[in-house]
């Protein structure tokens, strides 16, 4: 399917559900893809005429970039009701970053990741089964999201003699491209009060540090960028990290859910490999971008429609009964930006 | 770089190096230059890559505030060793590659 045809698809479910589309006065579309004027193009597919549409890129973390400028237009009363929409291919210019010629022939995401696993084993004792248990978990989680694209579980066996890619990361250490869209609804504080089971944005926190690895951070066991964004997050939302119930954080490798749990303050640095074992907070209820896939653009925003789906209720068989305080961790390029979105029931 | 020298912006007002290059210099803003800079440094991670193509051990090395990351042909490697480059270059396909060794070698 073609992308503008893809990003239509959730919008136009939303839309056949009863929002009206006249309301509607922002569409913004999250996306690495560089079709021309796509924004406006997916506007005019879905019969809308808003003030504002446009495409916003940050890589892997455009998605939650789109709900934070979404957020920002009706809280500067620019707009009532901001239509977000991600979407992206499998073979998205967006799975690599071409500019940053710092990383040499070792350009791929796996090879920073790796770095990144093996100062954290190094310097804290994280160990692999550790990290593989982050995917039996996500993979665990994706088996009831009928949207995943993985649905198969995996065995701790299977994910530390998967194949190796660049040590310790393996196969099943690592997430996918894949087509995806996901769409979510911003509206005004009025207009929500008329909705059923709103949920609110109450937290937002960005960092972009660098755009390239060579200067995204000093220290390689922490992502610096989300330690700073999730500060403000905290900050902004009068809310303390052990408080939050359900989080979607950015997995596209293993070790980087290892390295949220230290760096949004659930525990200590150098504890996030024994967190990984931890009932307290639903982690990646979808399944994680391991289990659901990572549509750069597209992810943000589906993170944020599941936290908000957690939150409002309306989870199904992945319900975490009776969470009230959600957060979503997104990151681009080797964690040089990350922005942190909190919400609350 | 495609001659196999490592050159890298410099500052012409505050020395400092724009990396990964730019003709701006991101501390005060002038211009930079292109100049021949110092490629021993230290190498602060390794590890191996078995991706096709890419096989063999790579790391991450500092010399002199530029942040990259190399080839290894040996793997008697440690963590905080002194490292040169001894190649470097732009392949056809337009990618960079920088080799190093351990300084004693």
């Amino acid at each position: 399917m073609p992308l503008l045809e893809l990003a239509c698809e959730p919008c136009a479910d939303m839309l056949k559900s009863g929002i009206s589309r006249n309301e509607i006065d922002a569409v913004l579309f999250s996306s690495c893809a560089t079709e021309q004027y796509s924004s406006t193009i997916i506007s005019e597919m879905l019969g809308i005429r808003p003030k504002v549409s446009h495409r916003i890129d940050s890589l892997c973390n455009s998605g939650t970039n789109a709900v934070a400028s979404a957020f920002s237009m009706i809280a500067s009363g620019l707009c009532d009701m901001a239509l977000v929409v991600g979407a992206e291919k499998a073979n998205s210019p967006g799975n690599r970053l071409l500019w940053d010629i710092t990383r040499g022939s070792f350009m791929f995401p796996v090879h920073w990741a790796a770095i990144f696993a093996k100062a954290h084993m190094r310097k804290y004792g994280t160990t692999e089964a550790q990290m593989a248990k982050v995917s039996v978990k996500n993979h665990k989680n994706a088996a009831k999201n009928p949207l995943a694209l993985f649905r198969k579980q995996v065995s701790l066996n299977e994910v530390m003699n998967s194949k190796k890619i660049a040590d310790p990361v393996k196969l099943l250490d690592c997430s996918a491209p894949c087509d995806g869209a996901s769409a979510v609804l911003l509206v005004s504080e009025e207009k929500a009060k008329k909705m059923d089971k709103p949920v609110w944005i109450k937290g937002i926190g960005q960092q972009t540090n660098s755009a390239s690895f060579a200067k995204a951070a000093g220290d390689l066991t922490a992502i610096e960028a989300a330690r700073r964004a999730a500060r403000v997050a905290f900050e902004m939302s009068q809310t303390k990290p052990l408080q939050v119930e359900v989080a979607e954080l950015h997995d596209a490798f293993t070790i980087l859910e290892i390295l949220a749990y230290e760096d949004l303050g659930f525990v200590k640095k150098g504890e996030g490999g024994k967190f990984v074992d931890q009932q307290e907070i639903a982690i990646n209820p979808r399944g994680g971008i391991i289990g659901c896939g990572h549509p750069v653009g597209t992810t943000g925003v589906a993170q944020v429609a599941e936290v908000a789906s957690q939150l409002a209720g309306k989870a199904g068989k992945r319900q975490v009964k009776g969470c009230r305080t959600g957060l979503v961790h997104n990151l681009a390029a080797a964690g040089s930006s990350a922005t942190i979105i909190i919400m609350g029931a | 770089m495609k001659k196999g020298e490592f050159w890298a912006p410099v500052c012409a007002s505050c020395g400092r190096r724009a990396w990964p290059p730019s003709q701006l210099c991101p501390q005060c803003l002038s211009k930079t230059s292109l100049k021949k800079v110092e490629t021993t440094g230290t190498l602060l991670e390794f590890t191996s890559s078995h991706v096709k193509g890419k096989e063999g051990v790579f790391g991450v090395i500092e010399m002199s505030g530029i942040r990259l990351i190399g080839s290894f042909v040996s793997d008697q490697l440690k963590e905080g060793m002194k490292v040169r480059m001894t190649k470097c270059g732009v392949r056809p396909d337009g990618t960079a590659f920088y080799a190093f060794a351990p300084a004693g070698d």
